[in-house]
């Protein structure tokens, strides 16, 4: 922390004591300063100024009131008992007083409290909702021990900042690093489990025996395994349940330790099972084995399939233990130049490889309910105006009878924390509904440190939103309104208050300034939705049923083995009746089984290592493509004839061919995949197909045919006739005729899987635009508002008008153009303040530039129709003035 | 249920209240060493903020479980803005007391077979 801010912040904490009540402050204020400067001087908050003031003022609003309220009792008590000490005692009658009174002008007024009251839940409750998942995203701790000190090591590679790494990589690191006090290692996979009377698949994760200590789970039953049983040479068959899986697959028998499951083909031994909560770091998985049984190739050098957390040292900073670790990498490099050439190493703290990806998105969502809920504040700011302006008698009299001008701020400042304190309640319970919805529609992917719910730190934050609402919106009106002129006002009852409209119609300005910004945003989410919605994948996802499955190695150990198991099942699946046609392929688009590699093309100049170009790899059977409907562009689909006998080879995507070999044909050139020996030879070209996700840049893809590249894991896609979900049972029944042992999951549809890839953007869509027509309304509604006033206070002048011989036209146009000048200023505001905001939108928008002309200009006109209409309504009104009536009220 | 003490018109006492009463136990200490003990006796879960802290030592205060005292540290150590305080004969009583109410009830609750086994937390 730097010295010269100290002294502020010290300054500031001293202001903030006020808060507390006089005799805490003279018994205690300067230990609690002293307090504060020991905790600037912490460790845990030195050069973390944020986290500090969290933590102060976490304190203070929970302490503040209460101390207020045992002082306010004790002052009672002694006021009661006749002694002095009058001090804390008046201030809580005038409270009281200021209270009361309030209520009853506000009851006075019922149609323009209740607007105030809705329009502030609205904006108090929206915010709460989106701040509740902001919390439990972004603010919660980890739940984690220590969370702040946890990080994860990735593998690093020219065209992948986050690779997963490989056994002996790790190894290696966690053997010569200088920075991490436990370093562990995790492969969360399917495994299979049979020996029952249905073979099933639990989500398995194989570990090392310090992330349990890292991640700080414990054993409810039994116990968790060693360092000892997870290393190689020493490992023990040992696995851990976690507490779903024990109390739910496993009926909570508490006799299971000690028995056998058949995990993978192989017996393995019950030996703990974990306390409730933990279920590996991304969920659901059922049981943890020493990382030493996941199979034999996945823990060779180069086989990069695993995730690993370290727990950093004490005093060792991210940057130093990136240091350490990418010094480390250029050793392992060194040393083992075919498998690890152009791989470095990347260290990234746990938090932001769980959240850094949604802090975009939730920050743009907070921005844009803020924004509401300052609409919101303006609406009500003016409804205060108005309010006081009728009321201007009635604040100079009092002035006049002595009250002085704090007093009457104060006074005037009880109503809107009143009102807003109205407007909390509700909106605390259209909280609650809007947090079920938000509940309900958030994207699968986006990481909860704790549930989304009214805890304690959410209602804070309510409470204090509600409380510095009120004095946002009932700042500026009483300020204004107790400078009351004394001796105008007494004269002329309710006169003109022209020189108020000048605050008014900034408020207006303001609202429909920001309105057009959340619009402009809004609309730029829906065309992003829209254009997202229209990429062309490259295939045909209707009526296309998928499952996965994986071999056990135990059972299928040889090439030869897993190929025949593939052929025969895709043989036995394409004879279910209404299957039009069926293959399988390692990974299905969107369905997050993916693998990437960098090539070689021959004939090229060898890249420099790392520098290789990356291309998308599968392996197909045969028919893929067709089942698919990803056209085959020449050459031809893989055949049963292609084995690991004959010459090998791939088919790639248009884009790769036309990167490498452009103008010609790619037919017939050969690639190689970096760390592999093997030249296969081009013998197709099928159109771009999107892979990991829709929204993603076409990259190059390379498919392999699973004849000459079988592996044990595997998606079946077939496709249908019609309803595809029905033929989950007769596809699997078909796998079952080949191997009755063999579990399938994850059977579902690609289009499924096409919409939950649009669950991010959906949901951000779905969100901006409600906010953004939230906020229309209100500045409609404040528009009205203060046109309205704008019409009433000049009644008198209309009368004249139309008594001198004005029509109604010239009227309706009058008022009109003062409305429509506000609204066209505001919207030019809003557009140029848009075209700097929307730089924040960039990264959540596809298709569509953050400049869009279409929306830039459809907004404006939108706003504008509102504005008129809201105008339009007040002018008309203004047009039908009876010069009679107008000229004989005062 | 035997009672060591009978302290009937005292209420069980706070989470705040008894930290610090067990920080106090067995060393006088200042404000901010007080808030550091409990942190280090709840392994970090409990942290006291100025506002918690000196507004429950006004109250002990008040209501004679601790006083200020005299004895100060070594010069050394001693920092003349610090305020020392120490547990009343009547604050080890209620420590005391309170303890022991609590280990009744665990035992209780062991009993009832509600608290099981060993104690294995949620990862916190």
């Amino acid at each position: 922390m730097n010295h010269q801010r100290e002294p502020i912040g010290e300054r500031v904490f001293g202001a903030l004591l006020r808060l507390y009540p006089t005799a805490l402050r003279a018994e205690h204020g300067e230990e609690m300063r002293q307090h504060v400067r020991d905790l600037a001087g912490d460790p845990r908050f030195a050069g973390r100024p944020l986290r500090l003031w969290r933590h102060l003022i976490g304190d203070l609003i929970a302490t503040a009131v209460p101390a207020r309220f045992h002082a306010a009792i004790d002052a009672l008590h002694q006021l009661n008992e006749r002694t002095e000490h009058p001090d804390s005692g008046e201030q809580m009658d005038m409270l009281l007083h200021d209270v009361r009174y309030a209520f009853r002008t506000l009851r006075k007024r019922p149609a323009i409290t209740l607007i105030a009251v809705a329009t502030l839940a609205l904006g108090i409750g929206a915010n709460t909702a989106i701040y509740s998942v902001v919390n439990a995203v972004l603010l919660s701790p980890l739940p984690f021990p220590d969370p702040d000190r946890l990080v994860m090591v990735w593998g690093k590679t020219a065209g992948n900042p986050q690779a997963a790494m490989s056994y002996p990589d790790y190894l290696d690191m966690q053997q010569r690093n200088r920075s991490f006090s436990d370093f562990g290692i995790v492969r969360p996979i399917s495994v299979n489990f049979t020996g029952t009377d249905a073979p099933d698949r639990l989500v398995g994760e194989f570990s090392s025996a310090n992330v349990f200590k890292i991640l700080g789970v414990h054993a409810a039953l039994g116990r968790l395994f060693t360092d000892v049983e997870s290393t190689l040479g020493t490992e023990q068959p040992v696995v851990v349940l976690s507490h779903a899986a024990w109390s739910g697959k496993f009926g909570g028998d508490r006799g299971i330790l000690g028995k056998t499951l058949t995990l993978n083909g192989r017996p393995m031994t019950v030996v703990g099972v974990l306390a409730p909560g933990y279920e590996g770091i991304y969920g659901s998985v059922e049981l943890f084995l020493p990382i030493v049984y996941y199979n034999k190739s996945g823990l060779q050098r180069g086989a990069g399939t695993m995730f690993t957390f370290a727990r950093l040292k004490p005093g060792v900073t991210v940057e130093s233990a990136r240091r350490d670790i990418v010094s480390i990498a250029k050793q392992i490099e060194t040393e083992n130049p075919s498998t690890n050439s152009g791989q470095s190493a990347e260290v990234v703290t746990l938090r932001e490889n769980l959240v850094g990806g949604s802090r975009t998105a939730l920050m743009t969502l907070l921005a844009a309910v803020g924004v509401v809920l300052l609409i919101a504040c303006f609406n009500v700011a003016n409804l205060q105006l108005a309010r006081a302006a009728a009321r201007r008698t009635e604040i100079s009299v009092r002035a006049a009878l002595g009250a002085s001008r704090q007093r009457i701020v104060r006074q005037l400042l009880t109503e809107s924390v009143l009102l807003s304190i109205a407007g909390g309640a509700l909106g605390l319970l259209l909280t609650a509904v809007m947090m079920k919805f938000l509940v309900a529609n958030l994207p699968a992917n986006l990481y909860l440190a704790t549930e989304v719910g009214l805890n304690t730190r959410v209602l804070l934050f309510a409470v204090l939103l509600t409380l510095g609402t009120g004095v946002l919106f009932g700042m500026a009106p009483a300020m204004r309104s107790s400078r009351a002129d004394l001796s105008g006002a007494l004269r002329d009852r309710g006169g003109r208050g022209l020189g108020r409209g000048g605050m008014r119609d900034g408020f207006v300005v303001a609202q429909i300034a920001l309105s057009t910004m959340l619009l402009i945003a809004a609309g730029l989410l829906i065309r992003s939705l829209v254009s997202l919605q229209q990429v062309k994948p490259g295939f045909d996802m209707k009526n296309v049923l998928t499952m996965e499955f994986r071999l056990p190695p135990t059972k299928y150990n040889t090439p030869e083995q897993m190929t025949a198991f593939m052929l025969r099942a895709t043989e036995e699946i394409r004879r279910v009746p209404g299957v039009t046609s069926a293959a399988m392929a390692r990974g299905v688009p969107l369905s997050g089984n993916s693998g990437s590699i960098g090539y070689l093309a021959e004939g090229k100049p060898e890249p420099k290592p790392g520098d290789a170009p990356g291309a998308l790899a599968n392996a197909t059977t045969t028919g893929y493509f067709a089942t698919m409907r990803i056209p085959l562009l020449s050459g031809r689909d893989f055949a049963e004839t292609d084995t690991r006998e004959t010459m090998p080879v791939v088919i790639v995507n248009e884009m790769l061919a036309h990167r490498e070999w452009p103008g010609g044909s790619a037919l017939g050139h050969r690639v190689r995949a970096v760390g592999d020996t093997v030249w296969r030879t081009i013998i197709g070209v099928v159109g771009d197909a999107k892979h990991i996700a829709i929204a993603e840049l076409q990259r190059g893809q390379i498919y392999t045919p699973y004849t000459q590249d079988p592996s044990l894991f595997s998606t079946v896609v077939a496709r249908v006739a019609r309803d595809p979900m029905s033929f989950g049972p007769p596809v699997r029944a078909a796998i079952w005729s080949v191997d009755r042992d063999q579990p399938v999951w994850k059977i579902r549809t690609i289009e499924s899987l096409a919409q939950r890839s649009l669950g991010q953007p959906r949901f951000m869509m779905m969100l901006v635009a409600a906010f953004a027509g939230l906020a229309l309304v209100l500045a409609g509604v404040g528009i009205y508002g203060v046109m309205s006033y704008t019409v009433a206070q000049r009644t008198h002048e209309v009368g004249i008008r139309i008594a001198l011989g004005a029509h109604a036209a010239e009227v309706v146009r009058l008022v009109l153009r003062r409305g429509m000048v506000l609204t066209a200023g505001a919207v030019i505001l809003g557009v140029v303040g848009a075209l700097a905001a929307t730089q924040l939108l960039a990264s959540q928008l596809y298709g569509v530039s953050q400049r869009d002309p279409l929306t830039f200009v459809a907004v404006p006109v939108v706003l504008g129709a509102v504005a008129l209409l809201a105008c339009w309504l007040p002018a008309r009104r203004a047009s039908r003035v009876d010069p009679v009536e107008a000229l004989r009220s005062p | 249920m035997p009672r060591p003490v009978p302290l009937n018109d005292l209420p069980p006492l706070t989470p705040v209240v008894m930290h610090i009463l067990l920080a106090l136990a067995d060393e006088d200490r200042h404000g901010y060493a007080i808030a550091q003990e409990i942190e280090r006796l709840s392994e970090g879960a409990v942290r006291t903020g100025p506002g918690t802290l000196y507004g429950s030592i006004q109250r002990m205060v008040k209501a004679g479980l601790i006083e200020e005292t005299r004895r100060r540290p070594p010069a050394k150590d001693d920092d003349e803005r610090r305020r020392y305080y120490r547990l009343t004969t009547a604050g080890r009583r209620a420590l005391e007391t309170e303890s022991a109410r609590m280990a009744d009830l665990v035992a209780v609750a062991r009993a009832k077979r509600v608290l099981r086994g060993t104690n294995a937390p949620r990862p916190a």
